[in-house]
């Protein structure tokens, strides 16, 4: 009793320096990793002029012209673009965790014949490079009349195309003691009732990997949504951005870098708010 | 060849979860795009730019759709960058925009491939050539039938920033009569007066405008009247050697500035940012430059054409408009062809966004409304106009990737990573297999 | 909690779906009482849940996916300049890729970037989700901070901000300069450095395998260390004897997916270098060879023999990737 309490007492103050050192270290790191946020925020301040003459974080004057001028450019309010990368972010996630969860329980959990060689199938497909792929992807989406419409960035999440997620999935849904699912089978569960009722609820922080990452990847996804989109009003927020930028004439990259950091805001909120759900496995609802 | 869609079985109440994201988009869809179910004339037009360029032509077209009510016109746009990976697309697709801005390095690309009309049927009783400028449009020619209508001109020159040159002390000779030794040596004598602050120069070897001047003042061309290569060892062999003596007596910067500020585009170059005091450009481009270095810069002929036998420098086509092949209204689209270069109202707005005017009337009538750099340029390329040999003809498929191909092999010549005649050997190696 | 009746069940009795599905494998019922014999009684439904569960992927496969998969590899033994139909030329862009030398050079450049940068940012992934997973104070705040550089994707202000930090009159020479150290390279426009400079961009965005890398942490039941630490299990040997064998689906998975990713890493090499593969090829990164390719010489056929090409060195390195993972892959329902 009175050793381990020695111990106890010894081994505090010993971790007490190296947490603070630990937080110093975390807290330089993430210097590092803030600075090109704290960029972009100073660049989105600056005259267009100024971003290239001045290129640290200082410059002579500041201006919020930039936002202003932004938001308004080319006669269509950024706001547009930003409901419409919405639109297409929501199809997305609602696909990705629907359609990939359920795939990725019967690869984890069900058998079947040829599970093998159907699963290397499906990691076979993201290994082919986009730039080959897009053409005859849009001639099909094209064939459809597709074109110009978010179906062509939307449908595809619904029928688990994005292998990546799939695979993730399988992944935490293997890591699952499969005594949970023995027990729940002995209740009287199937396997509806073990991918509702014990998988998913179990798979929160996967769940949320998913809808994280489906949010900024498709936020980002910048190609397909060039391909697939040409008018104007349809247009997504990176192809919005990307029609101010055109190396043959000048470029207002004032305007640029603002509408960038309003952009990254619901990229940035959607993180912080599904972060929470990241922590929330099986080691934080209890589970004996 | 491709992937038919079949139709899927789909039954079961639970389809449900997946149909609402469906059917919403679905709905959106309603509003993007339209088909003639109005009994009005669709047309799709494309062009690259940025903002300004977009906002200005979004206003053309209104003010057309305005005078032609049945007419509907549809643009998509974007940058440079983009613009080319879409239209390969959107055209391997069977959806050919009606109006294309097209450039002078992929007229023959995509006019050889059947995608791109023969406008010659429309000239000049749709779109009437009478004040447009002869030679530029024999630019948009190719086997007899006509591609592409310029939409203005603008020639290569020296930008020049009088101020920093001054502040080195170093004199500017004469433009009508220098050499390129001139020019080098005066641009090496800039960076050497302010200690490498200044650079007298910016690399010319990126991009082909420079080469070509030098080609047709050595009686040669990028490519000869029949789109076979047209450079010989020899000028080849000169152009590199110029490169190499501008970098090792630091007429411009180091190779890896050169590439950091080249493939920063035009808002990083050493004149955008006050850090060169000249550098070649076309001459639409001298209002960005001087926007961005909020400096009063000028305009210089090339140099070397007072000792060339034939000039170098010529008119060449800012950007083209091209029709589709696969058209469907290709008179409708003809006509708003002859609007964009022909109408004094869309010249008024389009000032010099797309080149100086095709329209030769219309270029004087508005050079009074012009920005002042704009004006520069509208008052030197009137000057120089001329001195000039005529436009080369339009240069062959693969032209797009020859100036690929000039960028590496002179950035390898500037990191010493070859010899000039091992450069000049790939050059034209290259060159051949690209565009054979 | 369960019921004995699932309304789910009942819900796929009726729909039915699936069984017609042409491209599905024929029912595998005995092959499924063959290896999970001991289940007493499967139902109807029980049998043919597979189908309810994969439908949505067998019909974006047969329906979206295969189809254009299946016209690469058409494309790949035709020349094809994306205007004309293609033209069959059999295996003659594959003949052509011996005699290419940029196609060898991307090959070299991939590699090393792949061999280097996987494994760094892994490291430092994993490395840094133990540490915010050990109940640290303001932990949503350090993974909020660490994820920010992975946010800014392929945004354009990217390229800017790393010629700004990395090129020649750049930040980090600034800093540099201030320890004495003066004429240095342009870091991203050096030949030399250009690609040590990417391989720091893609290890700078590691908060992807990071937050993956946590989320597997929070699975692991915090009982364990309990148990462990009661046996005086010390630090490391709670991370060796738990969290690694734990944690390593995730690790297999995060080390799977980033090596196939950063064989196709396209958009930093192309945002950097403005799409040239520069400064004198030293970032021409395979998948912007192949875009060069298809988009810029318009040789489609020739693009679509490069990517399969990468795919089948791809699918080999996966394969001995899975291979090897019996070995130290541990899964919870073994």
């Amino acid at each position: 009793m009175a050793t381990s309490s020695v111990t106890a007492r010894r081994s505090r103050s010993r971790s007490r320096r190296p947490r603070v050192l630990a937080h110093a270290g975390l807290i330089l790191f993430g210097i590092v990793m803030l600075y090109p946020l704290i960029w972009m925020l100073a660049g989105s301040f600056k005259h267009t002029s100024d971003i290239f003459s001045h290129p640290g974080l200082f410059a002579k004057s500041y201006t919020t012209k930039n936002y202003a001028d932004g938001w308004t450019a080319n006669g269509t309010s950024f706001g547009r673009y930003i409901v419409n990368s919405l639109i297409v972010v929501t199809g997305a996630i609602a696909g990705n965790l629907l359609a990939c969860s359920a795939a990725a329980y019967a690869f984890a959990r069900l058998e079947f014949r040829g599970k093998k060689m159907w699963f290397a199938l499906m990691l076979g497909t993201i290994m082919l490079p986009i730039h080959v792929v897009i053409v005859p992807q849009y001639i099909l989406f094209s064939k459809l009349g597709w074109l110009n419409t978010y179906l062509p960035l939307i449908v595809p999440k619904l029928l688990a195309t994005d292998a990546f997620f799939v695979f993730l999935m399988v992944q935490f849904i293997r890591s699952l003691p499969r005594d949970l699912d023995e027990a729940a089978r002995i209740d009287g569960c199937g396997h509806f009732g073990i991918f509702f009722r014990i998988i998913l609820p179990l798979s929160k922080p996967a769940l949320a990997t998913t809808a994280i990452f489906t949010f900024i990847w498709t936020w980002n996804d910048f190609f397909h949504q060039l391909v697939f989109l040409t008018d104007p009003k349809m247009y997504t927020v990176p192809v919005a951005l990307r029609t101010f930028v055109d190396a043959t004439s000048q470029t207002p990259w004032g305007p640029v870098f603002a509408m960038s950091i309003v952009s990254l805001a619901p990229v940035f909120g959607f993180f912080l708010a599904g972060q929470r759900y990241l922590v929330r496995g099986i080691a934080t609802t209890g589970f004996k | 060849m491709f992937h038919k869609p079949r139709g899927v079985r789909r039954g079961g109440r639970r389809l449900r979860v997946f149909a609402v994201p469906l059917a919403l988009a679905l709905a959106l869809s309603a509003c993007g795009g339209g088909s003639g179910s109005d009994g009005k004339i669709h047309l799709t037009m494309t062009w690259w730019g940025s903002d300004t360029r977009h906002a200005t032509t979004k206003k053309l077209i209104a003010l057309y759709e305005k005078s032609h009510p049945n007419i509907v016109i549809s643009p998509t746009y974007t940058g440079w960058d983009d613009y080319w990976d879409r239209l390969a697309t959107t055209v391997a697709g069977g959806n050919t925009p009606d109006i294309i801005q097209q450039d002078f390095r992929y007229v023959h690309e995509y006019a050889d491939r059947g995608a791109l009309a023969d406008l010659k049927r429309f000239i000049p009783s749709v779109i009437n050539d009478s004040e447009l400028d002869k030679s530029a449009m024999s630019t948009g020619r190719l086997d007899g039938r006509t591609y592409a209508i310029p939409t203005g001109v603008n020639a290569f020159a020296l930008v020049v920033n009088p101020t920093l040159v001054k502040q080195a002390g170093v004199p500017l000779p004469d433009d009508k009569t220098w050499s390129w030794d001139d020019f080098v040596n005066t641009a090496a004598k800039i960076t050497q007066a302010t200690k490498g602050a200044v650079h007298g120069t910016e690399d010319m070897g990126y991009y082909d405008g420079g080469l070509q001047v030098f080609a047709r003042q050595h009686g040669e061309d990028l490519f000869t009247p029949d789109g076979k290569p047209g450079m010989s060892v020899q000028t080849l062999t000169e152009w590199f050697n110029l490169i190499v003596k501008m970098r090792d007596t630091k007429a411009e910067p180091s190779a890896s500035v050169t590439h950091e500020t080249w493939s920063g585009g035009i808002d990083q170059s050493l004149l955008a940012t006050n850090k060169g005091a000249s550098s070649f450009w076309w001459t639409n481009q001298l209002s960005a430059l001087s926007a961005d270095s909020k400096a009063s810069l000028e305009l210089r002929r090339m140099p070397g054409e007072s000792q060339a036998a034939k000039p170098g420098t010529f008119l060449k086509p800012a950007m083209f408009w091209s029709l589709s092949a696969r058209s469907k209204h290709p008179e409708e689209a003809a006509q708003f062809v002859n609007f964009l270069i022909n109408d004094p109202e869309a010249a008024r707005l389009q000032l010099s966004d797309r080149g100086l005017p095709i329209n030769t009337r219309l270029r004087d009538q508005i050079t009074g409304q012009l920005s002042p750099a704009d004006k520069k340029s509208a008052t030197f390329v009137k000057e120089i106009t001329p001195e000039l040999a005529p436009p080369p003809a339009l240069p062959p498929k693969g032209a797009g990737d020859v100036e690929k191909i000039l960028s590496r092999i002179n950035e390898e010549v500037l990191f010493n990573r070859v010899s000039v005649p091992k450069a000049v050997q790939e050059y034209i190696d290259q060159v051949k297999s690209a565009t054979s | 909690m369960p019921e004995t009746h699932d309304p789910p069940t009942t819900l796929l009795a009726d729909g039915g779906e699936g069984h017609g599905d042409p491209p599905a494998a024929p029912p595998g019922e005995r092959h499924g009482r063959a290896r999970r014999g001991s289940r007493p009684r499967r139902s109807f439904s029980e049998r043919y849940a597979h189908y309810f569960f994969l439908a949505p992927w067998f019909a974006g496969l047969f329906l979206i996916t295969l189809g254009p998969l299946l016209a690469s590899v058409y494309l790949s033994f035709t020349k094809y300049n994306l205007i004309n139909a293609p033209e069959w030329t059999g295996l003659e862009n594959y003949r052509r890729m011996f005699g290419d030398a940029r196609f060898y050079h991307a090959l070299k450049v991939t590699f090393i970037y792949v061999g280097v940068s996987v494994p760094l940012q892994l490291a430092l992934a994993l490395a840094l989700a133990v540490v915010l997973d050990r109940g640290i104070r303001g932990l949503a705040l350090y993974r909020s901070v660490y994820y920010l550089p992975s946010l800014l994707g392929a945004s354009v202000a990217v390229a800017v901000l790393w010629r700004q930090m990395f090129g020649t009159d750049g930040l980090v020479n600034g800093l540099l300069g201030h320890v004495g150290l003066h004429d240095l390279p342009g870091w991203v426009s050096d030949p030399r450095f250009a690609l040590g400079s990417l391989i720091v961009l893609n290890v700078w965005t590691f908060g992807a395998p990071m937050v993956i890398f946590l989320a597997g942490l929070r699975q692991i039941p915090r009982t364990y260390y309990e148990a462990a630490a009661l046996d005086g299990a010390g630090r490391i040997r709670r991370f060796t004897r738990i969290t690694l064998p734990l944690l390593s689906p995730i690790v297999f998975f995060n080390l799977v997916l980033q090596l196939i990713h950063a064989f196709q890493s396209f958009t930093q090499a192309f945002i950097v270098s403005g799409g040239e593969g520069g400064p004198a090829d030293s970032t021409l990164f395979y998948t912007l060879y192949i875009y060069q390719k298809g988009f810029g010489s318009f040789d489609m056929g020739y693009a679509a023999a490069l990517a399969w090409v990468l795919v089948l060195i791809v699918a080999a390195l996966t394969a001995i990737n899975f291979f090897a993972s019996k070995f130290w892959v541990f899964y919870g329902d073994e």
